[in-house]
């Protein structure tokens, strides 16, 4: 080919690169532009997030402080405020002891038949273990006020047993349930399947190797699980708003109606009177305590576990 | 495992969430081992367990039949709650609690999702390594507050705040009065959706971050690298392969937002009225609930059992969809 026939294909070729080259920078621009913007927005969105969650850290410790740290607070029964004397709110004690209380009846009810659930859905595969899997994840997802509805019925109609702590406790009991049963799981199916082949292989009977070598195994996560299903427990109102009934003084007995921190700070947040509202932040302050105490000790036992099993 | 387990557990369980979702390890057993009292106790309780499961919808359904039969459809499309006496009948519809449940649950969820995908995002890829763990402790501790406060932190802190300040403004603005309506008492609609949104904000970055977190690095290293920007490698790596596990997260969302009570029960103003304008007040079917068992007697119990039925059925019905969209995300997955 002679050179009269490139010449010109070159020169066409030159414009096409550099026409390219120009278009590319173009959106090399506009796609660096639109990431720094994109980068931006998701700083704005962590600075959305983080300003009503550390406003709402700090009202509650600036406000709950006071109460918190005074002995009055645990010691003495809730008052009454008056015209006369609008700041006389008394202390929460009985509501500090029904929860504890409540809570200790829930426990009972629940752990026990929720670990064992866990531990046949995790070791059984048959189709029972299928449609009691489902039940439970269904369970998770349900609102806590229906538990609520369902330990009306059941205890303060039908057992007739009045508003009681019993009533309370077998709402949250029913809430933690499909919790403790899938934690439960988790931590058994977590344990490695060479050491119930092992303890197969040495001839213990199935069950035999479940109690001695899977369980023990599988105890830290259980543990945890547990303490995260109290700490959820701890801090729910709609379920036991409903059946606990309220008392004024130091009601513990499982028939007995009673009093619990969520539930006085869901009613005195609306009292006429500036200092038992105020007072709720003393009590949201040691609740909010509480499930932080819960939780992190949850996460530095189940750290502590995982590296000793490494 | 399901998604759905992830925020009752708090941190713990979020280590199991995989980006396939694996199943853990299932061990063959031998099936022909014999029964023995271990395994009729396992039976057993498991038994027990589902049985009191099933009485829990049972009897909620049970006790709403007698206002089912009374009200009819009333109970769908009425909007007036009212105990009859004497010879005027009782009416209870429950039309403006269905359209505020979904209004406060869609806005809040849509809210949290997109401050919490940046939240998200920031949090695994541009905050500074120190900080990370910090702040995804301080995430994880805060989805453990209980909601009832939240809800006094929206009473307490926010309501006034609408009242004397937000409130105005919206409706100051330019067409502000058609679109918000005016601000009445402060809780309002709006106040109720910011409050869910704030509260379900940390349960959905606590997982988001986890699952964003366990995306390998070579996938965003290889992105990168071909001269893929940040932002490119966040929306078109990142994310598409995260998505089944922020697709639970926001299901997640979505289903604690639909069941909140106390928190909705104490700044949405709890008037019975379908408020479209937002900064006026209006309710939802948990906290009217919980708002009106106390003081119910008779027919209306019944009444508020049969809201219980009709949010059992849209809380069931969200999960089950959420869910069926998860599997099939998974399978499209599977065959990639």
């Amino acid at each position: 080919m002679t050179d009269l026939q490139t010449e010109p294909r070159e020169a066409e070729l030159h414009s096409v690169r550099a026409h390219l080259r120009e278009r590319s920078a173009a959106t090399r621009a506009r796609r660096q532009l639109t990431s720094k913007v994109m980068v931006v927005l998701c700083w704005i969105a962590i600075l959305c997030a983080a300003v009503p969650l550390l406003m709402l850290l700090f009202e509650l410790i600036d406000k709950g402080w006071p109460y918190v740290s005074s002995w009055a607070f645990y010691s003495q029964l809730p008052q009454q405020p008056s015209i006369t004397q609008p700041n006389n709110v008394g202390g929460a004690s009985n509501a500090i002891l029904g929860t504890v209380a409540v809570v200790a009846y829930a426990v009972v009810m629940a752990v026990p038949v929720g670990v064992v659930v866990g531990v046949f859905l995790a070791e059984s595969d048959s189709k029972a273990a299928n449609v009691i899997r489902v039940i439970t994840q269904t369970m998770v997802g349900a609102p806590s006020i229906l538990m609520g509805l369902f330990a009306f019925y059941i205890i303060v109609k039908q057992l007739n047993l009045g508003y009681s702590a019993l009533a309370g406790a077998f709402a949250l009991a029913v809430l933690m349930l499909p919790v403790l049963a899938t934690a439960t799981e988790i931590a058994v199916r977590g344990v490695p399947p060479t050491y119930r082949e092992a303890g197969l292989a040495l001839g213990a009977k199935p069950s035999t190797t479940s109690l001695r070598i899977v369980l023990p195994a599988a105890v830290s996560g259980i543990v945890t699980g547990s303490i995260l299903a109290i700490s959820r427990a701890v801090g729910e109102t709609a379920p036991v708003l409903l059946v606990i009934g309220g008392a004024y003084s130091m009601n513990w007995r499982p028939t007995d109606p009673v009093s619990m921190i969520p539930v006085q700070i869901y009613q005195d947040a609306s009292s006429a009177y500036p200092a038992q509202q105020n007072q709720v932040w003393g009590l949201a302050l040691l609740l909010v305590a509480v499930v932080f105490v819960l939780s992190l000790f949850a996460r530095i036992w189940a750290g502590r576990k995982q590296k000793e099993r490494r | 495992m399901e998604p759905e387990i992830l925020h009752t557990s708090g941190g713990l369980l979020f280590e199991e969430v995989s980006l396939e979702g694996g199943e853990g390890g299932r061990t063959e057993r031998p099936s022909s081992s014999p029964r023995g009292p271990y395994e009729y106790v396992l039976m057993g309780v498991s038994v027990l367990f589902a049985i009191i499961c099933i009485g829990f919808v049972v009897t909620i359904i049970l006790e709403a039949v007698p206002a089912f039969k009374q009200q009819g459809s009333y109970l769908f499309t009425g909007t007036t709650w009212q105990q009859g006496g004497g010879s005027t009948p009782s009416q209870y519809g429950g039309l403006s609690m269905i359209v505020g449940t979904f209004q406060v649950a869609v806005v809040a969820m849509v809210a949290a999702v997109v401050i919490g995908m940046g939240t998200a995002l920031s949090i695994v890829f541009f905050l500074p390594l120190r900080l990370r763990n910090l702040v995804a402790t301080l995430v994880e501790l805060l989805a453990a507050v209980p909601s009832v406060v939240y809800g006094i932190f929206g009473y307490l802190v926010l309501a006034p705040w609408v009242l004397t300040t937000l409130g105005p403004f919206l409706s100051g603005l330019p067409g502000g009065t058609a679109i918000f309506g005016s601000v009445q008492t402060g809780t309002s609609m709006l106040l109720a959706s910011v409050v869910v949104a704030v509260m379900v904000l940390p349960t959905f970055v606590a997982i988001a971050r986890e699952v964003l977190s366990a995306v390998p690095h070579e996938l965003s290293e290889a992105s990168l690298s071909l001269g893929a920007t940040q932002w490119q490698t966040l929306s078109r790596t990142v994310i598409p392969t995260a998505r089944i596990g922020l697709f639970g997260a926001a299901a997640l969302a979505l289903g604690r937002a639909i069941g909140e009570t106390v928190a909705v029960a104490l700044v949405a103003g709890q008037v019975n009225q379908i408020s479209w304008k937002s900064l006026e007040p209006g309710t939802t079917l948990a906290s009217w609930i919980a708002n009106n068992f106390g003081e119910a007697t008779g027919d209306q119990v019944n009444a508020l059992f049969a809201l219980g039925v009709i949010l059992m059925a849209i809380s069931l019905a969200t999960s089950l969809f959420s869910r069926w969209l998860v599997a099939r995300q998974r399978r499209a997955a599977a065959v990639v």
